[in-house]
């Protein structure tokens, strides 16, 4: 009978950035608690979620850091994107100026991030389609070029935002599979132990893949 | 910290007399969904073993009267302990069961750990080893308001009882008061984890726990038709078909147990453990079996005479898992195998089964002997393929067939047989050697048997179904039995089958049906998912969750050392102590900026509790001339740091305002009205201009330090201690404020506080009078005079003014060390550290004995206390005498 310390297998860090109110928070609570926020407080720092999700049989648990979105703490948040595996860039639909700091957003990333980390667009609020300030096809032609995955979702709605969260990690396993990420590479932040700090440190590989407890 | 030996005393004082706790550890039980800090003790009362739990009101507790006893579980046949180290979890889980009673425990790994838990497999060995009548653990009975799972786990010693569905019953509500998972809500006593217990992690032993815990609403029962068969065939071979024996039911079973007992009488067989009998046994069983079902067999094993053949109908074959089989000799020498027994062990479904097929010591008065041996096979058969190993008791189900061997005793043959022959069995039965045992407890404790209501099948003329006639002429008893222990067993049918003549002994059966839990696949995976899910929301309802009363603090006016500070409360608003601390940014070497303090910077808060952080702003000597600058601000981003949580930005602002302090000699010299009057972007010019700017003509040296200077030159020469004694912080203010603003009213404060207050301004400054630069030619020089004198004639024109200036007041104060008892070394040595201020970060490498460097730095400076100085060119208003 294994005995695996952990009941998954993996650990995966994402990162949620974009513009301030661009729903980065309500995405993660939709995602974490399968509800929709209406009034939510701009975050002032980096709020943490977890979740277990199961990929091609493997469980993975995601740690997620959503981050402020105001300008004034951009220098900061910037010390969060190390050892992300996933990095969800968000914008509004409904605001033009959202879409169009994407670029800026990109280049965050890229710089401070390692290069198999997976980049998920999304869209959000694509449930106030009748204010929408951006197509579906310039961000997908936007996604497209960077190489970038993409949908459209709704925080409150809850359309596509658990699709955005596993097709991000679907792509990371496919990675971990193909040798493409590292799991040793100290860049990649993987280490092999969870660190009892809710994982400061980012993507772990537990050894030992647990079994499922109950053989039947 | 108490050590283990402390606690064992504050323990005993907690028990009776003669209870001796002899062994205690500190573990976490899991209750539900948190844990909780408990203190388990084993303590031992005449050779019997029970574990002790306690909650105490304090980790560790002090006293005896600290702990209450929560739960005292005997150390009985019903006791298990399993150890789950994950290799990489960092902790050691110990799953402590009684019946339905499962406790699930973490403890810290390490060496008390371990030899807490080899104590408590040493008790459970000493259980094993025990002979006679098991323990009944009166001294127990005081503790029952805390044992509930005893009485249940206590079940009537009669053979036969109907109190199971009572045991598990009592058991149940036991079990789930150890888990609320049904509750809509999950009640979590926030109270306990208030106190320290913590929300139990997502772990592979943990959620084992859980959905051991929740089997009930994934599984189902399935009847299972187990016909359990055993003959001793006396070493001859089968000259008949069994179908009698093993078909005499209508309905096909779905499963067959058959024992044999001495299969082979032979040599060979006993000492080279081969027959030939087996495959003609096993052909005639699988002959005879039902008609109407296909049958798969599962395992056959075979220790010399005994057999044990299982058998599965087809449809089961696949469900059955985790197959394995053991054998025990208890014959000659203790080990050989003409006695005995076999045993095999299945999973079916999600229950496990164990077969044991047994031939116990013959003779009449050897009771004592089966009973020995019954207690061998016991403790010697174990499934060694399992880690840990499983023994019988580790089943669900067990059955056990066998030629037991015991016999009717007190009772003369010729009267048992009158007995039999008038079918007066229940007198023969009182005079049962197994039932008489049993009842004493001294073997088969546990188990229970059907009523019999067959002839005894021990002793036949081979052939016929008459009574043993040889010489020996013994009587007749029932030495083939079958016995069960376990839930959810029902025996049907108990009987023997006269019409097989083959040996002296007639074949028995029994008939069960035994309910298996079969696993709900869908319902497993919802419930799995549920317990899931229900971890993924403990784990972040019982993030850490602070609220802070301002993110945004705001100092207004900040002036040159004058401290402010304000307050910040950081306020428990979740559910579990929160371990807070600020934390550095990337590529930063503090959590904060050198002008700020933070007090605490890191702490623990309680749940619905708060703290005080204080923030205190203080620009002083080191912060003031980057603000002046403009290379910093009073600007921070403060990231307050939940240990396993998230993060908090806290902005600090100010307003500072520019002060001469921290302003450098080279914008100093430009101004010529005090600094307050310039316009901050003017100022923020002149610091980082380099080339003299056009319009005024430059001072030759900053008015401040020529107002300070003069003031001290005019009414301090005299004065003791100067630059010796420190000055007051409200004087020192005052000054400021006369030097920044401008006053015609005359310098304020004492001399000590003007002293001072030169010091500083020097000290303030972004670079020394002597750059860094020169700051090791300086050092390297200081031996000789010349060499010092050209380095200080290269200087910079305004540094080399302050200079050569401040070193002649400090001769002018020397040549009055009559009066004010100065010293040149005392002054070179205060100077020197202030025009030769260390670099900000000398190297680990380079860096000397500081105190070889004060030495050096003072006797460079003290070669310009005690030359003549006037053949420097300078400039003629640099002379003290020519006053403005």
């Amino acid at each position: 009978m294994s005995v695996g310390p952990y009941n998954y297998s993996y650990i995966f860090k994402y990162i949620i950035i974009g513009d301030m109110g661009v729903g980065k928070s309500c995405l993660l609570h939709q995602f974490t608690e399968k509800k929709f926020m209406s009034d939510c407080p701009h975050t002032i720092g980096v709020e943490f979620g977890t979740r277990i999700i199961e990929v091609s049989g493997q469980k993975i648990k995601l740690q997620i850091w959503d981050t402020a979105g105001q300008e004034r703490f951009r220098a900061v948040t910037r010390s969060y994107y190390r050892g992300a595996a996933g990095a969800l860039m968000v914008y509004d639909i409904t605001r033009r100026s959202t879409y169009n700091h994407l670029s800026s957003w990109l280049t965050d990333t890229r710089n401070l991030t390692n290069p198999s980390t997976v980049i998920f667009l999304i869209g959000n609020k694509c449930d106030l389609n009748a204010a929408r300030d951006v197509t579906y096809e310039e961000a997908k032609q936007f996604a497209d070029e960077n190489g970038l995955m993409f949908v459209e979702a709704s925080a409150k709605s809850g359309e596509n935002v658990e699709e955005a969260f596993l097709e991000t990690a679907k792509k990371i396993y496919q990675s971990i599979q193909d040798g493409r990420l590292d799991l040793n590479a100290a860049e990649s932040g993987v280490q092999h132990k969870p660190s009892q700090s809710g994982g400061r440190n980012t993507l772990v590989n537990d050894q030992t893949a647990s079994k499922d407890s109950c053989s039947c | 910290m108490s050590s283990n030996q402390d606690l064992i005393g504050i323990i005993q004082a907690k028990l009776s007399s003669g209870e001796t706790a002899s062994s205690c550890h500190e573990a976490s039980l899991m209750q539900g969904w948190v844990r909780a800090s408990r203190i388990l003790a084993l303590v031992e009362h005449e050779n019997e073993w029970a574990l002790f739990i306690f909650i105490s009101s304090r980790m560790p507790p002090e006293v005896f009267t600290d702990l209450a006893i929560e739960r005292v579980i005997p150390v009985d046949s019903d006791f298990k302990c399993e150890i789950d180290a994950g290799e990489q979890s960092g902790d050691v889980y110990v799953n402590i069961s009684s019946r339905k009673l499962k406790l699930l425990f973490e403890m810290i790994p390490g060496i008390k750990t371990n030899n807490f838990v080899s104590e408590i497999m040493r008790s459970m060995e000493a259980l094993m080893k025990l002979r006679g009548p098991p323990p009944e653990f009166q001294w127990l009975h005081k503790y029952s308001g805390s044992t509930s799972n005893r009485n249940s786990a206590d079940c009537d010693p009669a053979p036969v009882d109907a109190a199971d569905v009572d045991v598990t019953k009592g058991a149940k509500t036991v079990a789930e008061k150890m888990l609320d998972i049904d509750s809509p809500d999950i009640v979590v006593p926030r109270q306990s984890i208030a106190q320290g217990a913590t929300p139990i992690a997502a772990r592979e032993s943990v959620i084992r726990y859980q959905m051991s815990m929740k089997e009930d609403d994934y599984t189902f029962t399935e009847t299972l038709r187990v016909f359990i068969g055993t003959w001793n065939v006396n070493g001859l071979p089968p000259n008949a078909s069994l179908s009698p024996w093993l078909a005499s039911d209508m309905e096909p079973p779905d499963l067959y147990a058959v024992g044999f007992q001495e299969l082979d009488l032979s040599k060979e067989a006993f000492l080279f453990n081969d027959t030939p009998r087996e495959e003609e046994w096993r052909k005639a069983v699988i002959a005879g079996l039902h008609p109407a079902a296909k049958y798969r067999q599962v395992a056959l094993v075979r220790l010399v005479g005994m057999m044990l053949i299982l058998l599965v109908q087809e449809k089961h074959e696949k469900h059955v898992r985790n197959v394995a089989w053991e054998t025990v000799g208890t014959g000659i020498m203790g080990k050989m195998g003409n006695k005995g027994g076999v045993g095999i062990r299945v999973e079916i479904h999600n229950t496990s089964i164990c077969f044991v097929n047994s031939h116990l010591a013959a003779h009449v008065e050897e009771f004592e002997r089966r009973n020995q041996d019954y207690h061998d096979i016991c403790s010697r058969l174990s499934f060694s393929k399992f880690v840990p190993t499983k023994c019988i008791k580790d089943h669900d189900q067990v059955y056990w067939l066998g030629d037991l061997n015991y016999r009717i005793t007190e009772m003369e043959p010729r009267i048992v047989r009158d007995l039999i022959s008038h079918n007066s069995l229940s007198a023969l039965l009182e005079c049962d050697q197994l039932n008489r045992q049993r009842q004493h407890k001294n073997v088969f404790d546990g188990y229970r048997e059907g009523p019999i209501t067959f002839k005894p099948t021990y002793k036949y003329d081979p052939g016929t179904d008459d009574w043993d006639s040889s010489e020996k002429n013994r009587a007749p008893a029932w030495c083939d039995r079958i016995l069960w222990r376990g839930d959810g067993m029902e025996q049907k049918e108990y009987r023997s089958h006269p019409i097989l003549r083959t040996s002296d002994h007639k074949p028995v059966s029994a008939l069960f049906e035994s309910q298996i839990r079969v696993i709900d696949v869908v319902k497993y995976r919802k419930v799995h998912e549920e317990v899931m899910k229900k971890l993924d929301k403990l784990e972040n309802e019982f993030l850490p969750q602070v609220t802070v009363d301002n993110t945004e603090i705001i100092f207004d006016i900040v002036r040159f050392l004058e401290p402010q500070s304000q307050e910040l409360i950081i306020a428990n608003t979740g559910q579990v102590p929160v371990d807070f601390e600020f934390i550095k940014k990337l590529d930063d070497s503090k959590y904060c900026k050198e002008w700020l303090n933070i007090d605490p910077a890191a702490s623990s808060i309680k749940p619905g509790e708060k703290c005080d952080v204080k923030l205190e702003l203080f620009v002083d000597k080191k912060s003031a001339s980057k603000l002046n600058s403009g290379e910093d601000k009073l600007y921070d981003i403060l990231v307050l740091h939940l240990d396993g949580g998230k993060d908090i930005f806290i902005t600090v602002t100010g307003n500072y305002e520019r002060s001469c302090f921290g302003s450098s000699l080279e914008a100093l010299v430009h101004i010529s009205v005090p600094v307050r009057e310039i316009p901050i972007g003017k100022l923020v010019e002149l610091e980082n201009v380099r080339e003299a700017p056009g319009g005024m003509e430059p001072y030759p040296i900053p008015k401040e330090i020529w107002f300070l200077v003069d003031h001290l030159y005019r009414h301090g020469l005299k004065k003791q201690n100067l630059f010796l004694l420190t000055g007051l912080h409200s004087e020192l203010i005052a000054i400021r404020n006369w030097l920044d603003n401008g006053s015609s009213e005359p310098l304020p404060g004492s001399l000590y506080s003007i002293a001072e207050a030169l010091l500083l301004l020097l000290e303030s400054t972004a670079e020394p009078i002597v750059p860094f630069n020169l700051h090791s030619v300086c050092l390297g020089a200081a031996t000789n005079y010349l060499q010092c004198k050209q380095i200080i004639m290269q200087l910079p024109e305004f540094r080399r003014n302050v200079f050569l200036y401040l070193c002649f007041f400090l001769q002018e104060l020397l040549s009055h060390a009559n009066e004010n008892g100065l010293d040149a070394k005392t002054l070179a040595t205060v100077f020197g550290a202030i025009f030769l201020r260390d670099p900000p970060r000398v190297s680990a490498r380079g860096r000397v004995n500081p105190a070889v460097m004060d030495r050096k730095k003072a006797s460079f400076v003290y070669h310009f206390l005690v030359n003549d100085l006037s053949d420097y060119v300078m400039s003629k208003s640099l002379h003290l005498s020519g006053t403005s």
